[in-house]
Parts: structure tokens; sequence; C-alpha cells
């Protein structure tokens, strides 16, 4: 009853003489409008104009006016901010208000990349910083930078989530344009003024090619690379206005490394390289001492400090796998570089075994240093800070590959030396006993490898016949392939009997200043079908899409090199409607045995990266796999020793 | 490394209010520069009208909860004010009568935008704005500082960041 006579009074507002508009204190209870209608009498002790409307809102003001706000101020919008408080002119007026009406949300659905915060953000305005920054593809097409080409959904992603993280490692699958995606994300992070020095750790080879695309994708960002004799470099080190810097792994590692003895020095240590803290400012001493630690290193602090070594705010390490083994001196050197952020970028984050990962996390700063994470929490970090994508996943519109594996029969020559080695070399091994060891055996199966290859007495080779036949075609239709062998001297061999085909030869041998040209006229030269490679050079983060046939010569231990290789055709930009991967198997060989072998450790390898699966099984070679590709008497199977690429080409 | 050099950059403002549960709003305004970089941010916590408010105000609650009061609040508390002000809800149009500056609502898509006199609508990017009706002057205003956006410009984009921010603020409940 009260109730309407109160709604009635309001809603005509005329009939109702006067309103209690000073009445209207927070002390109303909010369960419901009793209170201030129990104290209706009072309206007649006041009058209000017919035009009421006006001091209506008003009296409920303080009600209102407890709105809180959080917000923040962009670094580029700090030089708008007013020198003062602006002075508010507030109209106080109310005019009429038109019906209310909510507007449907976005109608039309737009390709857009956000930059996500990370997950370690944990302040609001630190999240809502990477929140309320543009989407990339408005940034990048916009007047602000000009990209060459229109990068893919996948790799906008890839920048966006480069752009926001502190720790990361991009395992993207080889070909999918991380160099790309790393340098675009550099030159945000240099634009928002996130990062001012920038540290890109590759191996020797790839200078070239990181020059060459930084002039591509950010021709405004100089790029200062660090080489010269030692006192030359210690002065790029330090030149003041240079915000990226290129250097090797052997350089940074030689110079760091005697650039934090001189510290150590100056500071009166005799602790040589045995640090306190690592580069992110974490202390490397047992937990007693942790006490009475002195706080990071800071050498921006004090500049008279010209003996410290020189400070990023970002490292960035290129096949980031140079850094697996943490006990190398490698592993330490790049660990103690001063910075603040760590990005890791390889195609292959694991090689041979997941623990391998525990030494880029610890890089990465994810995992306290001699931190031994277990199979699921590298599978935890993983999520959180490993972006790995492959290319059946994002490249929908990448050339398909067809791998063959071509099984071909040794020439009876060949037959013959083989045979004989392998009977020879088995009766050998069984006569040696218990003193047989893996690399007795190893011995035998480059021997026999090569021999597979071609017959070294009378240069007898059934691959090289194959491969005669197939260049034939390939050289008729214009097209180019790439040759990998483990054995220099293999492609040596091949490069004086594929004289028709014009071939060029790229391994280690030839001097870093020759390699770029060879590349340059393979590229160019529609003449020059072949480029003869070695694993080692040749596997290694260069641009070969071009070339549309690849062929493996021999096979290499591990799955990972050969994909690498193999994408140096199979990658972004391919320019060939298809990449033919030919994998040479000699019939009833050892070659058969291993293949057999890599087939195993691939799979084993999909499963870790696939899904984090926990199985903790080694993927080398172990000696039992070994001797198990002979049919020994005498398997002293002791040794459960892992057996690597490099003992096996040291061998 | 780069940025406006000078102090003269045409700033947007963009305003959004969401409904946060049952009867809450919340408003965020969000100030770029011509290109839709971020310079400014601000938030409010969220307002929740009682029974009795709700009464009295009745259909001109929302209305005035948007402008005058989250709307107005927040272009009192950003330090880096914005030349334009865009919304996509036309309720927060009002704000126009509360604020120096020009307030235009996104209306694409909309059926109506065609009958829109001309003056009160204006192109920018790729979207249609138009203006308070009882602020003839805002359009030519506008029009004069939106030449540096970008032909190309998606002004729906940014309220579209307004939006996910002030959910993560909310969710982080820390807007105090």
């Amino acid at each position: 009853m009260e109730t309407d006579a109160h709604s009635r009074g309001d809603a005509a507002g005329c009939e109702t003489t006067s309103l209690p508009l000073s009445v209207g204190t927070p002390d109303v209870p909010v369960t419901g409008v009793n209170g201030a209608l129990r104290r209706l009498p009072r309206i007649e002790t006041q009058a209000a104009s017919l035009l009421g409307k006006a001091g209506f809102v008003p009296s409920w003001k303080p009600y209102w006016n407890r709105l809180k706000t959080a917000g923040l101020t962009f670094p580029e919008g700090i030089e708008f901010l007013p020198p003062k408080p602006e002075k508010e002119d507030s109209p106080e007026k109310l005019k009429k208000i038109a019906a209310p009406e909510s507007r449907a949300e976005s109608q039309k659905p737009r390709k857009s990349t956000r930059i996500k915060p990370p997950a370690d953000a944990l302040s609001l305005e630190d999240r809502l910083f990477y929140l309320l920054q543009p989407p990339l593809e408005s940034w990048l097409q916009g007047q602000e930078l000009i990209m060459p080409f229109e990068p893919f959904p996948y790799q906008f992603e890839g920048i966006a989530w480069l752009f926001s993280q502190n720790a990361a490692l991009l395992a993207d699958e080889m070909g999918l344009g991380k160099t790309m995606q790393m340098i675009t994300a550099v030159r945000l992070l240099l634009r928002a003024g996130q990062v001012r020095r920038v540290l890109l750790v590759c191996p020797k080879p790839l200078i070239p090619n990181w020059q060459r695309e930084f002039k591509l994708w950010a021709e405004e960002i100089p790029v200062t690379t660090i080489e010269g004799d030692s006192a030359r470099r210690r002065l790029i080190w330090r030149m003041p206005g240079s915000h990226v810097f290129l250097a090797n792994y052997e350089l940074v590692v030689r110079d760091f490394q005697e650039m934090l003895l001189d510290q150590a020095r100056a500071e009166g240590r005799r602790t040589g390289l045995s640090l306190d803290v690592d580069g992110l400012g974490r202390s490397l001493r047992s937990r007693k001492h942790v006490q009475q630690e002195k706080p990071p290193i800071n050498t921006d602090a004090d500049p008279a400090n010209v003996h410290a070594p020189p400070k990023f705010d970002l490292v960035v390490l290129d096949e980031a796998q140079r850094i697996k083994n943490r006990d190398s001196l490698t592993g330490t050197v790049i660990r103690s570089i001063p910075r603040k952020r760590s990005v890791c970028l390889t195609g292959t984050p694991i090689e041979n075994r997941p623990e391998e990962m525990a030494s880029l996390f610890e890089f990465m700063g994810v995992v306290p240093p001699r931190g031994a994470p277990d199979i699921r929490q590298l599978t935890q970090l993983s999520e959180s800070y490993v972006l790995r994508r492959t290319k059946d996943l994002v490249m929908t519109d990448l050339p398909p590959r067809f791998d063959r594996d071509e099984i071909i029969e040794l020439a009876p020559a060949q037959k013959h030396a083989y045979q004989q080695a392998e009977q020879e070399g088995v009766i050998q091994l069984n006569e040696m006993g218990e003193s047989i060891s893996v690399q007795h055996v190893f011995e035998l199966v480059l021997r026999l490898k090569q021999i597979s290859n071609y017959d070294p007495l009378t240069g007898e080779s059934s691959k090289l016949d194959r491969l005669r036949a197939d260049m034939e075609e390939i050289a008729d239709s214009g097209g180019k392939a790439i040759l990998f062998s483990q054995w220099t001297k293999t492609l040596d061999w091949l490069d004086a009997r594929l004289k028709e085909f014009n071939p060029l030869i790229y391994h280690g041998g030839v001097p870093t200043g020759k390699r770029e040209p060879i590349l340059t006229r393979f590229k160019e030269d529609d003449d020059a079908h072949i480029l003869l490679m070695s694993y080692g050079t040749g596997a290694v983060g260069l641009n070969l899409q071009f070339a549309g046939y690849v062929f493996l010569y021999d096979r290499w231990w591990n799955p990972a090199v050969e994909d690498q290789a193999i994408n140096r055709a199979h990658r972004i930009g391919a320019t060939a409607s298809q990449i033919i991967v030919s994998k040479f198997i000699c019939k009833d060989t050892i070659e058969e045995k291993i293949d057999q072998v890599l087939q195993q450790k691939r799979e084993l390898f999909a499963r870790i990266l696939g899904d984090g699966d926990n199985s903790n099984a080694s993927l080398s070679l172990t000696a039992s796999e070994i001797f198990g590709l002979f049919d020994l008497k005498a398997r002293t199977g002791k040794g459960e020793r892992k057996v690597t690429p490099e003992e096996a080409e040291a061998a | 490394m780069a940025g406006p050099k000078s102090n003269s950059g045409f700033h947007l403002g963009f305003l959004r209010v969401v409904e946060v549960g049952d009867d809450a709003f919340a408003g965020g305004l969000l100030v770029t520069n011509h290109l839709g970089r971020p310079l400014e941010f601000q938030c409010t916590t969220p307002v929740r009208p009682n029974r009795t408010q709700a009464i009295l105000y009745g259909p001109t609650l929302k209305p005035f909860v948007w402008s005058e009061l989250i709307g107005k609040t927040l272009h009192a508390r950003v330090d880096v004010k914005p030349q334009l002000i865009l919304v996509d809800q036309p309720a927060l149009l009002e704000l126009r009568e509360h604020v120096p500056a020009p307030v235009a609502c996104l209306v694409d898509g909309d059926p109506r935008s065609s009958e829109l006199a001309d003056v009160t609508r204006l192109q920018v990017g790729r979207n249609l704005l138009r203006f308070h009706t009882e602020f003839p002057e805002d359009r030519d205003i506008a029009a004069a500082g939106v030449e540096r956006v970008s032909a190309d410009a998606d002004l729906l984009e940014p309220l579209e960041r307004v939006t996910e921010a002030l959910r993560e603020t909310l969710r982080s409940g820390s807007a105090a």
C-alpha cells in the first residue's frame, strides 16, 4: 500500500508536490524501500518544483561516488601526461535520457592474434600491459612496421608468444620460420621499449643467414656482428648505441670466459670460472652459503666496473641444443651472461635424452641451477615455456614431402668386398674376446657403410648408378637436389663422377668466406643441379627451399639430424611443388639394420615431444644395440654406455 | 625506439561497459594513439545499483550508471585525455553531456545507420561513426583529428581489448 503510493508519487512526479530530496541518505537500507517510505509524512514539509527531476539525482550521489578505478599508464603514454591534473568541467545538469539499448556484439569475425600475458606475470599491471597491446596483425600491417611478406597465422602466434615471455623455448620444427619469428619479436620488443640490448648467439655458419634475414625482416635494425681479433671484439662488446649483437658460440664462450676471469681478478677472487651467481643473478653456491650471498651482479649500476661482462636485456640462443650438456664450458659460460630475458631456438630440443631439456630450462631460468626435474615436471614446464609446432599441424600449404626408401642391391664387386670385410671384421671382433669395445664395432660399421657407398677398389657403386638415373630426370626437368653424406671423402668422390650435373660442394672443409657464394650459385645457376653437403655443415639453419629433391646417400645415427637435413629444402617459401626425399639403403647390409634402429628411435622421439610421454628410455644407440648389429659370439654387455654421433664420427 | 615525437598526437579513447553478474556494471577506458597503441587504461570496480536505486531510476538507470557514473569517472581519471571517445554501446553516447571531448558510437551493421543525417555520421577507418545529435560540431572536430587514423583501421578491435582487460581485472579481483 505504502509502496504504491510512493511509486505513484515518483513516477508521476507532478502529482506529489514535493520529494524528500534531503532524505536520500546512505542510511536507506538495501533490503527495501520501507525505511525511506516510512518517512513519507515529511513530504509535506518541503516543496519541490514540478520539474523536480533535476534535483532528484544529486541527492543520491553519495551512493554512487564510491566508484573505484584501477588502471595503468603505458610507457608511451607518459609523455602525454599533463603537467598538472586537468580541471574537470562537469555540467551537472541532466538531460532527457534516451531509452537504453544494448548493441549486439561484434558483427564480423576477424583474424587477429592477441598477445597473451605470460603465465608467470602475476601483477595485474603486467597482465594488462600485454592484454591491451593491439593485435599483431594491425601492429605489423599498420604504418609502424613494414613486413616484406605476410606471416602465417601460426607465425603471428609465435611472435606474440615470444614478445610476452621472459623465458621461452621456441621449438618449431625446422622450416617453420623460427628466425623470422624471433627477428620480428625482437623488433617489437625494441619498439615497445621492452629491451634495449639483444645478444643473438648462433653457430658460426649461420651468421650470414641471420644477417640476411635481419636485413629482410627488420631493415631498420642495425646488427653488430662480433668478429675480428680479441682487442677489437672487446671494443665491440662494449660499444654503446648498438641494439642487436650477433655472435657465434665459440667467440661468446671465449670472450665471456675472459671477461669473467678479468672480473674475478679485479675483485680479488681466485675462483676463476667457478661462479657465484649465474647470468640471471641466481646463486650457484650451496644452500649454506646463500644467506651471506651478495645481491645479483648489476654492472649497469657501476659504470666504473669495466671488468664486468656486458649486460643484455635479451639473450637468444639459436640451435640451443649446443648447451644441452650442462657441465660443458659452453653451457656454463652461456648461462653466466648477465641478462633479463632468455630465449632458446631449436628444432630439436631433445636430440637424445629428455634430460637435455633441463639444461635449456636452466638457461631460461625456469629450473633452479643444478635442478633435476623429472619427466613429469619437464612436461609441465614445457606447457608454459615451450612452443612447438610441427609442419603437418600448421602448414597445410607447405608442399607435400614424400619419403621413399630406395632399397638398392649391392653391385657384384661391391657385394664381394662387403661380405669379405664383414666376415673378416666379425672374426677379428670375435678373436678379441673380452677386450672388445664399442669402438671396435663402430670401426667395422663405418667400414661397411663406406663400402656400401662405393667399393674403394673398383669404384663400383650401385648407389651412384641409382643417383645418376634419378639426377638425369631431375636435371631434365630443371630441378635441383641436395645430397647428404656423412663423409666429405664420399662427397669428393661423387663430385668427380657427377660432372654433367655441375655439382657444388659444401662441407666443413670449405672456408667460411667461400660458403655463401656456393649457396648463391646453387640458387641462381640453372645448370647447377646438385649440392653435395655433409650432415655436419649442411644440416643446420640454411635455407635451400628451392630444391625439390633430397638424397640421403648414407644415413646419420640420429634421426633428428636427418630431419634437419631434409628440412633445408622442406620449409616455408619452398618453391618446389613437392619435396622428394630419397634415402639410400643397401639391401642385406648394415644400413638396413641401422635403418630399423633409426625407425624405432624416431617413434620414441615423437612420443616424448608429442604428449610428454613419461618414457625414460634413452634415445641413443646403446652399446648392446651396437653389438646387436652383428652376430657376435662375445658380447661383453657391460656397456649401456651411450654412443653419440660425435663419437661415431671420431671413430 | 620510436614513437610520437610531439605532444600533438591524436588520442582515441575506447570506452566499454560490461555487465558483471546480476545487474552490476564495470567500465574500462583505453586511451591509444592514432595507430591503436595503448597509452593508458583505467577501469572501474563493479557498480551494483541497489533495489531502491533500480526502482527510482527506472529505465534511466542504465544510461545514468553507464555514462555519468562510469564514463565520466573514467574520463576524469585518465591522465592522457582522449580527443575522441569511441563506444559501441549507444547508451554511452550520453557521456557527451558530461565530458568535453566528442563521443562517437560505432554503428556498423545497424540498418538504421544509412538513415542518419550527414552531420551526425562519419566514416573512420573501416567503421561508421554516429555522433550525439545535440553536439553538431563534434563531427567536424573528430573529422579533423582522425585524418591520421589509417583507412584500414578497425575501431571495434580496441573495444575488444577493453572487454578482455576488464575480464582480467575482475578475475583478479584486485581492482581496488
